[in-house]
């Protein structure tokens, strides 16, 4: 029984001095403030961005659209496999290159027959583009690409790469930003020869690369 | 019979007949409505007999004001959509009701219609309308709006007594109390 | 009656018809417009073409077009008589007030009581409509109506026919015609009660509990589709026009003002649109009173305001007579 008298004086207490504190200090200023912050606003710029008539300023890193330079993908895969909504599809077959040097070995590469993202699907992440190794997917800021029938939104490669010449160029590093891994490796003091006494064994391997890879 | 004779007949067949209508129907609502189209054409009367500020003061007090209270209450009770077996009157109680209406008007009939005569409508300035209600009538006005200031004043009060008179702690053991009767029954 | 008055009859109607349906219109843009600023918006920019003038125009057309539902529970006849009823009093208040000694439809001899009289019918159409949409937003939002009507009807008309003494007439004109920039001061509370409870009768906000959007969707009109609620949406508007040229009338002079005699009705117009700006502003600034402080707010303050006002100015004029 002592349970609910106890609290109970205290509450109606607390709650009728709380209007009377309330209404004694700013009701009539506070009225007044709200047609004084009115009027004020009514007099200034508005914030409205005319967007179809005015095109929005958008920041250089906006998630627009994906963009896709094709000579540089060599259909990896890394790119369909990390996205999470599966929704990059990439068609590709082996292509064998006869050896340019009698005696040499023939050799096998990559052609791209489809690649295609659903944007019906793709949910933004990004994470194609983090995972690409040889930068051939890029954010554009272009967003005007609805369409009336959902199937349309299932963008092809030569769509993805008409993309392309709207992707901005990366903005500028910070001040004091480490140097980019790019133009560090170019600004590397060249290696010096290797002693061929230090890797007997490697040679042979190691030499085709550079000339695989262009 | 004049274009006055044939204007007050035809407000005042529209006034009985949604009298008579506001007393049958069977949807209580519609009672109150029907009270309005009532009200507005005795309203008309006024009018054409030339008594423009009372017709005005009618409609002011009883459309805008009455009408909208008897629909505020109906509006608190349960008051359905559609006739109700349980909150209709028996079929006794409706034919003498009828009776006695009809008895009624017979009778007010009777005693009125030898008297009655064309419409001889004279303009009742507000002027003297007010010289003629603060003259003659300034007694039985004044006492009147003493009355009613006296029931503003009261309703006032008792609708204020809970809040201030009851102070805090009255309220609060009234709740108590009330907790306390409300924990008995459950127990 | 002559073919000439005939010809004037039709001629003064089509003119009230065709203010009821512009004014409202009007003051509905201007609402888009000026609300949009006082928020930092642009409001509607395209209907039209310029700063999207038609775009009330359009929402008509829009609500034209909708599907005209009434609800299978509902009181069929009152649901749908109900806008009617809203709309019509204030068409009918529109006539009789005086933009200038001559620009008038009607001049009724008792115009102040006329128009209170008028409007007091309107709010029946709120009710009917809450009452019968057999819906129990409706019905709160009727109820929640008719308290707040009853209680800011007793100030206004208290603040009328304090003004009706100091002019010493009911007409809206000689009101008009009496009035002097004196009245400012000595009315002044008057004016004040007289502006806060006609918006509290159109249920505007702060006063706009009984279609309180986030409490009862939106009262007695919830259930209302189409034209029917255009309807409803219109009698708001026009409330707005009728009260705020009602208020220059009464307590700004209506006509009077430099060149009066042949701008009168620019000059009433010109002061009933500040005074609907002032009730569109009202809306932006402030938020919603709750019930109790609306009660509160008419029994506690407007009431006895409006009486001492009424003291005020029958001592002053027995004095001065
Ligand atoms: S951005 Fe889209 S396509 Fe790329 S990984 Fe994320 S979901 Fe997949
Ligand atoms: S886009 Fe990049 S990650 Fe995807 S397949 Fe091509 S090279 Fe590989």
């Amino acid at each position: 029984m002592s349970e609910p008298t106890k609290p109970q004086p205290a509450n109606p207490a607390s709650s009728n001095a709380r209007p009377a504190r309330r209404s004694s200090g700013g009701a009539v200023p506070g009225i007044l403030k709200g047609l004084a912050t009115t009027a004020r606003t009514l007099a200034r710029p508005t914030h409205t961005a005319e967007y179809p008539d005015v095109s929005p300023h958008l920041p250089p890193r906006s998630r627009g659209v994906i963009a896709l330079l094709e000579e540089n993908c060599t259909s990896c895969m890394l790119c369909a496999r990390e996205c999470p909504d599966w929704c990059i599809y990439i068609d590709s077959h082996k292509e064998t290159i006869p050896a340019t040097t009698p005696g040499g070995r023939d050799r096998q590469r990559n052609v791209l027959d489809r690649f295609a993202i659903d944007f019906s699907l793709c949910m933004y992440c990004g994470i194609c583009i983090e995972v690409c190794p040889f930068d051939a997917l890029h954010w554009s800021p272009e967003f005007e690409y609805s369409e009336l029938d959902i199937r349309d939104l299932l963008h092809e490669k030569d769509r993805l790469g008409q993309w392309m010449p709207t992707v901005p160029p990366p903005p500028a590093l910070d001040e004091h930003a480490a140097e980019p891994a790019e133009v560090a490796a170019v600004n590397k003091p060249p290696r010096t020869a290797r002693t061929p006494t230090a890797r007997p064994a490697r040679p042979t391997r190691v030499t085709p690369a550079p000339e695989g890879e262009a | 019979m004049t274009g006055l004779d044939l204007a007050f007949a035809a407000v005042g067949v529209v006034a009985a007949a949604s009298g008579l209508l506001a007393v049958t129907t069977r949807h209580v609502v519609h009672a109150a409505l029907w009270l309005v189209v009532c009200l507005g054409s005795v309203a008309g009367c006024y009018l054409v007999l030339g008594a423009e500020l009372v017709a005005l003061v009618q409609v002011l007090v009883y459309v805008g004001a009455v009408v909208v209270l008897v629909l505020f209450a109906l509006m608190l009770t349960r008051a359905p959509i559609g006739p109700r077996a349980e909150i209709s009157t028996s079929r006794l109680h409706r034919a003498l009701a009828a009776v006695l209406g009809a008895g009624v008007t017979v009778l007010l009939a009777s005693v009125l219609l030898p008297l009655a005569h064309p419409v001889d409508r004279h303009e009742t300035d507000t002027t003297v309308l007010s010289r003629e209600l603060f003259g003659t009538w300034v007694w039985p006005f004044e006492v009147l709006s003493l009355l009613l200031l006296a029931a503003l004043v009261a309703a006032l009060a008792v609708s204020r007594v809970g809040a201030r008179s009851g102070d805090v702690r009255d309220g609060a053991a009234r709740a108590e109390a009330e907790l306390r009767t409300a924990r008995g029954d459950a127990s | 009656m002559t073919g000439a008055d005939a010809l004037e009859v039709v001629v003064r109607a089509v003119a009230v018809l065709a203010a009821f349906l512009v004014l409202p219109l009007l003051v509905g843009q201007t609402e888009h417009k000026v609300m949009a600023h006082m928020q930092g918006r642009l409001g509607p920019m395209y209907a039209g073409g310029f700063h999207g003038w038609a775009q009330l125009v359009a929402d008509g057309v829009k609500f034209v077009q909708k599907e005209d539902i009434t609800p299978a529970a509902a009181d069929k006849g009152v649901f749908r008589f109900a806008p009617a009823v809203a709309l019509v009093p204030y068409l009918v208040a529109m006539a009789v007030i005086p933009l200038s000694p001559d620009v008038v439809a009607a001049d009724a001899p008792a115009g102040a009581v006329f128009v209170l009289a008028v409007t007091a019918v309107g709010i029946l159409g709120t009710l009917m409509a809450g009452w019968a949409s057999a819906n129990k937003y409706s019905l709160l939002g009727a109820m929640r109506a008719a308290a707040q009507l009853l209680s800011y009807e007793l100030p206004m008309v208290l603040a009328v026919a304090s003004v009706c003494l100091a002019a010493g007439t009911l007409s809206l004109t000689g009101i008009a015609h009496a009035w002097s920039p004196w009245w400012l001061l000595w009315q002044l509370p008057g004016a004040v009660v007289f502006l806060v409870s006609a918006v509290a009768e159109l249920q505007r906000p702060p006063f706009d509990m009984p279609v309180a959007d986030s409490e009862i969707v939106f009262g007695a009109y919830t259930e209302y589709t189409g034209l029917r609620f255009a309807f409803f949406l219109l009698s708001e508007y026009a409330g707005i026009v009728v009260m705020s040229l009602l208020f220059t009338v009464l307590y700004l002079g209506g006509w009077q003002g430099p060149l009066s005699d042949q701008l009168g009705w620019l000059w009433t117009v010109l002061k009933g649109f500040c005074i609907a700006v002032v009730v569109i502003w009202l809306r932006v600034a402030w938020p919603r009173l709750r019930e109790d402080q609306l009660q509160r707010l008419a029994w506690l303050v407007l009431v006895p305001l409006a009486l001492a006002q009424l003291a005020l100015t029958g001592v002053w004029v027995v004095l001065t007579a």
